[in-house]
Formats: structure tokens, sequence, C-alpha cells
């Protein structure tokens, strides 16, 4: 049973070269303590989407969905006053540079204190301020930092960015979400921290059943623990499916071309050219009609001047005329 | 035969000055000796604050070294002539927009680095200019744009043209790939190999992905703390690397990550 269930969410942005679907057709199910990891290259739209699951909404935008549900509320039915009510409590994100979400003027304790839900604090004003500093603490330790009291007792400045991202992800589960979207947490963090915040991230959405949407730019920083991953480019899903039906069987050309382009360390020999898509990401306002994977993709023919839709083989679902997988024989 | 570029016993030391008290020294990089043949790729990896962004400036001439000579070809590396260094070293930097002036056009650009270095007509630096564009998979056009009006790998594109545009015998690059897409990263290391073996180029580059330095390096340098831990060719360190540190840096995150997948999946399908 999916907690969050997204179906053909399209967000249009007015820019002044006319209106622009940034985000075409896209559908997403997230289950209940399930890491779905969701690849996208710049330019893809990803962030969008999360922005779009919590309501960080600009005006300007045009968000447009089959179904946005989030457990039993349709989000894009809410008013924003109950729509932040539900994010508020359900919710939370972090992010890719954790040393600059972080207040500079303050230090990591008071930023902390200030999250405890005051609705779980009991007792009187001394009582309720101790409370709010042990759970503070034990929020440090939950995230792994051994030495909290003198964390607390620094500006962000002072932290490396693992710890950084550490405490941010600390900020994030105090007050016990149920989906956690992580934006590239990982971005420019070196193999060692890299690893140590993704058994962060599964140890806390298997002891918690947290959902988690990780939002990744390629694919040599996926979560080991993720179950699902969807790919998207330019907006428009191209594949998705269990993590590793999707990287050892891909379907559709893209996948297969991300991984040849991340994972050359096994197919390639050292020095040699390395396959890669012909071209660049293409701008919003020149995105190519139909799959807009097209002018790029090495099986492209005429039919891909219209949009794929989305085929499902077993789990994996993929959107593209010409997949690379034998479909019929697995009908 | 000399050698291409020769470090002896190089180091660098930042004096971190407390009020009028003689200032506590804080080690960046211990000496080094280090050679680097013509052509050949090298390789620097390392945890933060490992020294090896230090190591990447003390050669292109960012910072100078606080005890020991730098070598190329034999001839000693003035820390202050700067002609003399940027003709033969150049550096790329991690990201491509904000190092490139978004008031000038790219060609204008390119050819500062000529003015600087040679004493070619604007004719012959026009030419010259465009004929590097296309070196780089640019198109002559590109003279006239600004940076911001190309995409991330046209971007880092032009900083790879205004490295090789003057001929030089190193390259240094920090970081240069991290921010790339990957479809866009791919492309650039094409790119940057087709160079090397064009204009017989060395290339210095600090790197933490493993897949890239597997693929490109001839050598591999590690660092911690400022020290050497291990030197050797790209095969020896893969197939023995002596420290553990050199054995975590080098794994494949993917791979693990496939196998992971595969056997968690595996694991749940028992069920």
């Amino acid at each position: 049973m999916s907690i969050l269930d997204i179906r053909n969410l399209t967000i249009e942005l007015e820019t002044s070269a006319g209106v622009v679907k940034v985000v075409d057709k896209l559908s997403l199910q997230i289950a209940e303590g399930e890491i779905h990891t969701l690849v996208g290259e710049s330019g893809s739209g990803k962030s969008l989407l999360a922005k779009a699951i919590l309501g960080f909404i600009n005006p300007r935008w045009r968000i447009t969905a089959d179904r946005l549900w989030w457990r039993h509320y349709d989000l894009l039915a809410l008013n924003p006053a109950q729509r932040r009510l539900v994010t508020g409590r359900d919710m939370a994100m972090i992010f890719q540079n954790p040393g600059s979400y972080l207040d500079p003027n303050s230090k990591v304790g008071e930023q902390l204190r200030e999250l405890i839900p005051a609705g779980e604090l009991k007792g009187l004003y001394l009582r309720r301020k101790a409370d709010r500093q042990t759970r503070a603490e034990r929020l440090l330790h939950r995230v792994g930092i051994k030495e909290a009291k003198s964390i607390m007792d620094s500006y962000p400045y002072e932290l490396s960015e693992g710890l950084a991202q550490k405490v941010s992800i600390a900020m994030a589960i105090a007050h016990n979400p149920k989906l956690l979207i992580a934006d590239e947490p990982t971005t420019a963090m070196e193999p060692n921290t890299r690893a140590q915040i993704y058994r962060l991230l599964a140890k806390l959405s298997a002891s918690q059943s947290m959902s988690i949407l990780m939002i990744t730019q390629d694919l040599t920083s996926i979560i080991p623990e993720s179950q699902r991953i969807s790919l998207v480019y330019c907006g428009q899903l191209m594949e998705a499916g269990p993590t590793n039906t999707v990287l050892t069987k891909p379907a559709h050309p893209y996948t297969e071309a991300m991984l040849s382009m991340s994972l050359f360390g096994q197919t390639a020999a050292p020095k040699t050219r390395l396959p890669t898509l012909t071209g660049a990401i293409p701008t919003l306002q020149h995105l190519p009609i139909g799959c807009r994977l097209g002018p790029r993709c090495p099986y492209a023919r005429q039919a891909c001047v219209n949009t794929p839709r989305l085929s499902k083989v077993k789990q994996q679902e993929y959107a593209c005329h010409f997949p690379i997988i034998e479909v019929a024989s697995d009908d | 035969m000399t050698k291409l570029l020769e470090l002896k016993n190089v180091s660098k030391y930042y004096v971190h000055k407390d009020g009028w008290l003689p200032g506590r020294k804080i080690c960046a990089l211990e000496p080094l000796t280090l050679t680097l043949e013509r052509g050949e790729t090298l390789a620097i990896m390392g945890e933060t604050g490992s020294g090896k962004s230090t190591i990447a400036k003390l050669i292109a001439g960012a910072e100078k070294p606080s005890t020991g000579e730098i070598y190329l070809n034999g001839q000693l590396l003035d820390p202050r002539n700067y002609r003399q260094r940027s003709r033969h070293i150049r550096m790329i930097f991690q990201d491509s927009l904000r190092s490139l002036n978004p008031q000038t056009t790219i060609g204008r650009q390119l050819s500062e680095a000529l003015l600087f270095n040679t004493t070619l007509t604007s004719e012959e630096q026009r030419d010259h200019v465009m004929l590097t564009l296309r070196k780089v998979g640019l198109l002559p056009d590109h003279y006239h744009f600004y940076p911001h009006m190309l995409s991330s790998g046209q971007q880092q594109r032009v900083c790879i043209a205004r490295a090789i545009i003057v001929d030089p015998q190193i390259i240094v690059a920090d970081e240069a790939f991290v921010s790339l897409d990957p479809s866009i990263r791919a492309q650039i290391i094409n790119l940057i190999l087709d160079l090397q073996e064009d204009m017989s180029i060395s290339f210095i580059f600090v790197s933490h992905s493993a897949e890239i330095v597997k693929h490109v390096a001839d050598k591999i340098l590690i660092m911690h703390h400022g020290k050497l831990v291990e030197f050797g060719s790209t095969q020896t360190m893969m197939l023995q690397p002596q420290e553990q540190l050199t054995r975590l840096l080098l794994q494949t995150d993917l791979q693990n990550n496939v196998t992971a997948a595969t056997s968690s999946s595996h694991s749940t399908t028992q069920e």
C-alpha cells in the first residue's frame, strides 16, 4: 500500500518564452518504510517534484495531477493552512549543502531545541527546558553523534559537512516524520562520509518505518538498501522499478546509457573512450516534442516524436517505443 | 633523460597567529618528493584536509611552497615567476561558471591567456582562439558568447580551452568533474583523453571518484593528513593495495551497491 501516490503530475512554468511543461506526467508511488531513489540529471525537474510534494509552491507554477495523495489526504484539494498542517506533521526534507541550510547566527543546540515539538513536553518552565535539552541530545545520539554536548555548543561553520548533514537529519527527524525527502544529500561528499550518511538513512528507515525519497544525480550514489528506483529525464519518467531489476536488466535506453556512463570502471578498459549520449541536456525553452530523450537517444526512430506511454512488465515500468528487453517473452 | 615534473621535499605550513605571540605552525603538507613523466596522468586522492588540493595549488603556482623546490624539465620553477609557470602549467577549477568572467565574451577571455603568454598579433590570436574552440568541440561562433549563454558542459569545455590554448605541458584539475551531469562528465573525460593523446599533455587531477581515477589515471597518490600514504601505478594500487585507506578510497561504490541491492532483494523474495 503506497502512502504517497502521484499520478500524472504536471508542473508548468510561465516563462517569457511561453508556458513550459517542466515536469510532464510523472507518476511515483512510495510505500511505507520504503527507500525510493529518484535519479535525474540537472534540469530533470526532480527538485521541483520534491517541492510540489512538500508544497513549496511558487504562485507562478501551474500544478495539475490526476492524483497527488498523501495517505488519505488529497494534497491538491487542501487549502494552504490544512496542507501545511499535514506536510509539517508528516514530512521533512534535507538538502544538498547542509552547512548553508543551518542558521549561521545561532548555535546548533539552539536550533535543535527550537525544533522539539512543544506539545510533547510536560511540566513547568524549568522542567520543559531540561526536557528539551535531553531530547535534543537524544536526537543527536540517534543520528550517530557521540559528543552531543560539544556539537550543540558549536556554530554551523565549525562542523564538517558530514557532521552538518547529520545535524540536519537530526532536525528533520525531530518530529518523527513519515516521509523524508533527501535532495542530493551527499553530492560532493567523500565516499567515506557518504557511506556513513547512507547507513544512517537506511537505519532510520528500517527502525521507524520512515519512507525516504532519495533524489540523486547519478547512479553511483544510491543507497544500497533502496528498494525502488525511478529515472527521470527532462521531466519525463523514463523507467521505474525494483532497484536491482532496473540496474541489471534495464529496459530503457536512458537507463542503459546512465549505467554505462557511471559504471565504466567495470565495463570499459582504462583510457578507452566512454560511451556517452551525444549532445547536451536541452534547455527549458527548447524541449523536444515527444520523448524528450529523442534527439540524444541511440535507438530513436520516427515513432519517438510521439510521447511513449508507460508500459509495465512485472514490476518494471518504462516509457519507450523501442525498449531493450524482450517484452513479449516476459508477458 | 630528465623528468617532466619533479617535486623535491615540497611542503606547506601555515602560521596561525594569535595576538602578538609567535604563531603556531599548522602543517598542510609534509615534505613530499614526487616525479611525473611526460604524457602521464596522476590522480591525487584523499579525505578532506589531507592536503590533496594543496599539492595541486603548489604545482599550479597558486600557493608558494614553504620548503623545497619544484623542477620542470630539470629547470627550477621560481614561485614568483608567473610568466614562466603559466605557459607550461595550467589549472582547471571545480566550478566552471565561477571561474569564467561573466562580463567578457569567451573569445576575449581566451585571448587574454595569449596576450599574457605569447607575442601574437591580434589577428593571430583570433585565429588561434577559433582553432582551440574547435579542438574542444565548440564552434567558432562561441567566440562572441558570454559564459552564462552556455550549458555547464560547454562552460567546462571553455575552461579546458583556456588551459590548452598556450600548449602547456601539465594541466592541473581540482575536482573538475564533480559538478557535471553523468552524460556530460563522460563527454569531458573523453575530450581530456583525446587532448592528452594529441598533445601529450601530463594531467594531474584531484578527485574522489574511484571510477574516474581507475579509468583515467596512470599513477595514483593517496594522501592522509598531509602525509603520503601510498604512491604507485594504478594497476598495482588496484590489485595490491598496501594500506587500508587505499582500499577504502578505491573501492567502487556502485559495484557494492548493485551487489548489495541484488542480495537484499534476493533475501526479500525468499521470505
